[in-house]
């Protein structure tokens, strides 16, 4: 794996000497960003902690977080962070903290979780985020795995999950909890309030003034500073160790790449354990000094989003998706005149609106048209999703539908696609504004190098190139070569403009037996593009034919069969019907036809389909937490409705077993029924 | 996990003695007394039609017993209103939901704040400044519970939309911003399923744990009515035929008889 | 005959004006069914007999602040003796048997009115009526617009009373559900006198507006008939929607009087032409323009 022949590389000078040309006004502030990095490297503020202070000292009364508590924001300025932040290191510091301990961060998105993190860093800690959704099971072996000492959770029901594994864990000494609701009758030793923990501190702090400045010297930029473990769709989760080189080079790379200020809001809303959120909400907010916004909970994002109106926003596909099926929910309950505004103005977004938001030139009439517009669609409706005052937006980690992307730029929303995982610190490649499509992931951010290996793998190098995964040499020098250089396991290449273009995972990529290229995720997510696929599993790899599962999307089918009068009463109900069946075989020969335009995937088309019985779930392993298929796992839990698919039967009888959310276990009984579809002829075209 | 010795019980709260209840020829309830103790959960039991409801009703004010008394913090009581029994300090939910549908979810629990104001209603009118301050405090407090039950995201959505099992915990929100001194829940986890059933319980019992808040609940779910509540007593045919820790209840033969349907 | 636009312009100004005093009408009706959910079949006569009130106190040489004062004290009274006589009674009632009980009371406080105050027409003026002034080609009542200014406040006024207030919030609560409102300690017979009472000071606003324009007389009774289109388009529950309502019967029938003379050469077309908005309304939207939404679940 090292040193892989070269087919094409790109480096980021280009780039940034382009940004350079087409805005010299704003390039000047940005070479001071730049400077800023450089004297970072030098060593005065090459650590996140380090970076607190700065903002805390040069903007105090600046706010850093907002969180929405008892139904109103309340902001935490730089300087309040760091105090919360101070007074818990201190406190974690007379409880013996050392410099290295790990730290498990449970919860939501929570202003004093990320003092938390705060915290932990100042000492020469590492935080580790986890997934507050995680069941005991897989929190157990990343707490053992971790070798963590404390933990710094939300509230009771993250302790509860603790303690209940803790025989089995050791090596913990203390949980730290914020929220003291129903924690009164408990009495397990190292239990301890939050702020209880923080009036230590103040007391240690008395005694020994000059501790926390101290252990801030110690930090150095090459430090580890966080460890975030991946979830990986095959095996145990792995820690992927982050340096604080990684995290700021990264964070300054991005700013410049997308012209970033200390002006934007963020929405912090992403699981904390996931490599997006420590670095658009944390890492970049201490380098870019913005203010990032923690909703109230869960359910509340979308209310919450419309109250921030972020200026810079991340969210995979999945969430532009539902948001944008939200809209068009409503906008078919609406009346029928604002309706046909809508449709109207749509149409005149979709051809003017992106060519705007691109900087291309546009008649007059259309631009006035456009105008109008804004004031009685566009406008309104941003308002109303809390997008009208976003300037970059960002979407990542699957391909997203074409349709959605442009609905999204055409009401000037300038919504971006990135590439990257966590092992690069979560960028590689983002488009730069006037060059974005829904195809490509575009170029490589600055000073990150890519290329296209042998095998058709992406492989890249950069200032982000983690450090290795903890406890587990072997994988690391699996993913990253002795030069630096890290194998990413997608298959891809360069379009004619230079951009990247990702097709799916590399080792998923097989061939059928006559040949054909099969790349399950390609058509999987061709097929998710309808709004009534919820997910596709695509086989076919040493198959004669490809053939899929389908899980339907229980809102939009359940609407369509509401409008219908066909009554169902569980998804499992919903899924079997033969209606439902002709509804998704409609939407695969779509599908089928336009594979069937493309020379090199019209003999991969979907032959035989059925649509299983219950949605994939994390919480059977069947999805990891970012919601992406464990397609081996999926292959072996369901092999005999793989053999069904391939061995002519129309129906197929299943027994499967379900966790519920709180753990307990039960089974589904269900029987199958399979389609067969035929195939567009790929001739159609040049006939 | 929770170290249950913390829990103190104390005085009686509110105390029936001999209360009987009849519809013209229908005895709703017949001499039936029963002692509710500070801080406790107290469960009522029995089949359906035992005059599970109707003791609720006396208890609250609905219905007026034609025989016996009513005491509550030690001091007999006539026969107020149920608003005005609101105000000494009983909230209550219902069996079937009863909150103001056209109003938010806010709105609603705002309103459960009702008997907390002093003066009367033309005085609070007048006195525009102070007003606002009060609303200001009394909405921090529905905010806390808004908080408590995790209903964030319904906050502004009129309650007549939502599933009815949000609507439960609503009306819950509702009566605990009366700050009661004694919760009554008529079947506060009906047409739930298992999963709703367990949030509520553990609702009921943080509600009490946090807020020391005696409660007194009808339900028919009997592995709930044993895990959540200290005390249980059982009607049947509007008498009172056991009282007692859920073990002694569920070892009780003519409880036992009653369920299975034995005459009398 | 030739088309003057300053005509429409006019028209369409003097129907504003009169529709804000339709709003006045229609919101005693609003407030009652908000709030107890009773269609107030006696609003009419409570309008009648306020404005008759207090136009034979002022004829008795009264102070019109005395007098005004004895009239809402006497609204008051009356209040209380709803509550007290017609509503106590009859709480849980099916909404049918209400109605039934204010077309009882509608008669009674008519036969009460003409029995003290007799049957005679009054005239009641509050300055002078022919004030006026001109702005370009249009032409203003200065009563009609202190009439209009007086109704915009109390409508302002009502609106932040019923939306903003704990009040306001207790009286929607009470509309609501009864059986609710009692458990969480809003005291039923309070509200509603509070509601009547409100409802009648509404009453005598409009009684001394339309007094001042049609003479205090019994026809001022039948004013509930043109408040009824404008309940329908504005929807029963809401009072921006008894003022939209207002304002839209107001403008829309002395514009369609105007077109359908310069068109076909016909008059009276202002006399019915609400009825028939509302009808095509009911066709339409039924629950109005601003009423809540009639929502079946299933």
């Amino acid at each position: 794996m090292n040193n892989p022949p070269l087919r094409r590389v790109r480096r980021a000078g280009r780039v940034r000497e382009a940004n350079k040309s087409e805005l010299p006004a704003r390039q000047a502030g940005l070479d001071q960003m730049m400077d800023r990095s450089a004297t970072a490297s030098d060593g005065a503020l090459d650590t996140l902690p380090k970076r607190l202070r700065e903002q805390a000292r040069t903007r105090g009364d600046g706010v850093f977080l907002r969180e929405k508590d008892l139904g109103i924001w309340q902001p935490f300025t730089w300087a309040q962070a760091e105090k919360e932040a101070r007074t818990l290191a201190l406190g974690l510091a007379a409880h013996g903290f050392q410099r290295g301990d790990k730290v498990a961060i449970i919860g939501d998105n929570r202003p004093h979780l990320y003092f938390g993190v705060g915290a932990v860093q100042a000492l020469g800690g590492v935080p580790v985020p986890m997934y507050q959704d995680s069941i005991a099971d897989e929190m157990q072996y990343i707490l053992d795995h971790a070798e963590v000492r404390f933990a710094i959770v939300e509230d009771q029901e993250q302790v509860d999950k603790i303690l209940q594994i803790r025989e089995q864990l050791p090596q913990i000494e203390m949980i730290i909890y914020h929220d003291p609701r129903g924690m009164r009758h408990y009495r397990e030793p190292g239990l301890e309030w939050y702020e209880d923990v923080q009036t230590r501190g103040e007391r240690f702090e008395a005694d020994n003034p000059d501790y926390y400045t101290d252990e801030i010297a110690k930090g150095q930029g090459a430090d580890l500073a966080i460890m975030l473990y991946t979830s990986g769709t095959t095996g145990k989760p792995k820690g992927v160790m982050l340096s604080y080189d990684n995290l700021i080079r990264t964070s300054l790379n991005g700013m410049a790449h997308d012209r970033l200020t200390d002006r934007e809001e963020v929405l912090a809303y992403l699981p904390m354990a996931w490599v997006g959120d420590h670095l658009f909400s944390y890492a970049q907010a201490m380098c870019a000094g913005f203010t990032v916004n923690c909703p109230e909970s869960g359910a509340t994002v979308l209310a919450d989003l419309r109250e921030i109106g972020p200026t810079y926003f991340f969210a995979p596909p999945r969430i532009w998706e539902n948001i944008l099926t939200s809209v068009m929910v409503r906008i078919e309950d609406a009346a029928k005149i604002k309706q046909r505004l809508f449709h109207y103005f749509m149409k005149v977004a979709e051809r003017v609106g992106v060519r705007l938001l691109d900087g291309e030139p546009v008649s007059f009439s259309d631009r006035m048209l456009y105008r109008l517009g804004e004031i009685f669609v566009y406008g309104p409706l941003k308002d109303n999703l809390g997008f009208s005052r976003i300037r970059v937006a960002y979407t990542a980690g699957e391909a997203i539908g074409p349709e959605i992307f442009s609905f999204y730029r055409a009401l000037g929303v300038n919504i971006k696609q990135i590439y990257g995982m966590t092992e690069a610190t979560a960028l590689v490649c983002g488009q730069s504004d006037g060059q974005v499509d829904a195809e490509s992931v575009g170029v490589p951010m600055p000073e990150v190098e890519v290329r296209i290996g042998d095998s058709g793998e992406v492989q890249f190098r950069g200032p982000g190139t983690f450090m290795g995964y903890f406890k587990n040499p072997e994988a690391t020098a699996e993913t990253k070569s002795n030069d630096g250089w890290i194998s990413s396991g997608d298959a891809g290449y360069f379009d004619e403009g230079g951009q990247l273009r990702i097709i799916d995972r590399a080792k998923d990529v097989g061939k059928l037996n006559d040949g054909t290229m099969f790349a399950p995720k390609y058509i999987e997510n061709k097929l998710k593009f309808s709004p009534f696929v919820l997910e596709a599993v695509a086989h076919g790899d040493g198959r004669d034919h490809v053939s899929v599962f389908i899980n339907i999307d229980l809102d939009a089918v359940g609407n369509w069969a509401e409008k219908r009068g066909l009554a169902y009463t569980s998804y499992t109900d919903l899924a079997a019907r033969p209606e439902v069946y002709d509804l998704i075989g409609g939407e695969i020969e779509q599908v089928n036809a336009a594979m069937a335009g493309d020379p090199k995937m019209a003999g991969a088309q979907v032959r035989r389909f059925l649509i299983l019985h219950k949605e994939l779930d994390p919480d059977d392993n069947e999805l990891t937490r970012t919601r992406k298929v464990r397609r081996r796992f999926v292959a072996d839990k369901y092999k005999e409705l793989i053999d069904a698919l391939y061995d002519g039967s129309s129906e197929v009888k299943i027994e499967a077993k379900v966790t519920f959310e709180d753990g307990r276990e039960g089974t589904i009984k269900a029987t199958l029924a399979i389609r067969d579809l035929e195939p567009v002829a790929a001739l159609a075209k040049a006939s | 996990m929770a170290d249950e010795a913390g829990k103190h019980i104390g005085e009686v709260l509110l105390s029936a003695s001999n209360i009987s209840l009849s519809f013209g020829a229908v005895h709703a309830l017949t001499d039936v007394s029963a002692d509710i103790r500070e801080h406790e959960i107290l469960a009522i039991i029995g089949p359906n039609g035992a005059g599970k409801t109707s003791l609720l009703n006396c208890i609250n004010g609905v219905y007026h017993p034609q025989k016996g008394t009513i005491t509550f913090e030690g001091e007999p009581r006539a026969d107020l209103a149920p608003s005005e029994i609101a105000r000494q300090g009983i909230a209550r939910t219902f069996q079937n939901v009863a909150l103001f549908k056209g109003m938010t979810t806010l709105d609603n629990i705002m309103t459960g704040r009702n008997t907390r104001l002093g003066g009367n209603f033309l005085k609070q009118a007048l006195y525009w400044g102070s007003y606002q301050r009060d609303e200001l405090e009394h909405r921090v407090l529905v905010e806390k519970i808004i908080d408590f039950l995790e209903i964030q995201a319904i906050r502004k959505v009129p309650v007549g939309r939502l599933p009815y099992g949000m609507q439960k915990r609503v009306e819950l929100g509702r009566a605990l911003a009366a700050e009661p001194r004694l919760l009554l829940l008529d079947e506060p986890m009906a047409g739930m399923n298992v999963e709703e059933k367990e949030d509520m319980s553990r609702f009921v019992l943080d509600v009490n744990d946090e807020f020391g808040t005696t409660i007194a609940l009808i339900e028919h779910d009997m592995g709930v009515v044993m895990d959540i509540s200290d005390r249980v007593i059982v009607l049947d045919y509007g008498r009172k035929i056991a009282d007692g820790t859920p073990d002694e209840v569920r070892a009780n033969q003519a409880v036992i008889d009653a369920y299975l349907g034995v005459s009398h | 005959m030739e088309f003057d636009p300053f005509l429409y312009i006019q028209a369409l100004f003097d129907g504003l004006l009169a529709g804000i005093m339709y709003s006045l009408v229609a919101l005693g009706f609003v407030l009652i069914f908000k709030a107890s959910g009773v269609f107030n079949f006696a609003q009419g006569t409570m309008v009648l007999m306020a404005a008759l009130t207090f136009v034979s106190l002022l004829e008795m040489g009264w102070n019109i602040l005395l007098a005004g004062a004895v009239t809402i004290a006497a609204l008051v009274l009356l209040a209380l003796a709803i509550e007290r006589v017609v509503l106590r009674p009859l709480v849980n009632q099916a909404p049918i048997i209400l109605f039934m009980a204010t077309i009882g009371l509608n008669f009674v406080i008519e036969g009460g009115t003409q029995m003290v105050w007799g049957s005679d027409p009054h005239s009641l003026e509050l300055g002078d009526p022919y004030a006026s002034f001109e702005i370009g080609p249009l032409f203003f009542n200065n009563n009609e617009l202190y009439a209009a200014v007086v109704a915009a406040l109390l409508v302002a006024g009502l609106a932040i009373f019923f939306q903003k207030t704990r009040i306001g919030r207790a009286l929607r609560a009470v509309a609501d559900d009864h059986q609710a409102a009692l458990s969480v300690g809003i005291p039923l017979q309070t509200i509603w006198v509070v509601v009547w009472t409100v409802a009648g000071i509404v009453a005598f606003v409009a009684g001394v507006v339309w007094g001042g324009r049609l003479g205090v007389q019994f026809s001022l009774a039948l004013l509930a008939l043109k408040a009824l289109p404008v309940l329908i388009l504005g929807g029963f529950t809401s009072i921006p929607g008894a003022i939209v309502g207002g304002l839209i019967v107001g403008a829309s029938e002395k514009i369609a009087e105007l077109l359908a003379f310069d068109l076909f050469g016909v008059g009276g077309v202002e006399n019915f032409f609400p009825y028939l908005l509302a009808m095509v309304f009911l066709m339409f939207r039924p629950e109005g323009l601003f009423g809540d939404k009639i929502i079946e679940r299933v």
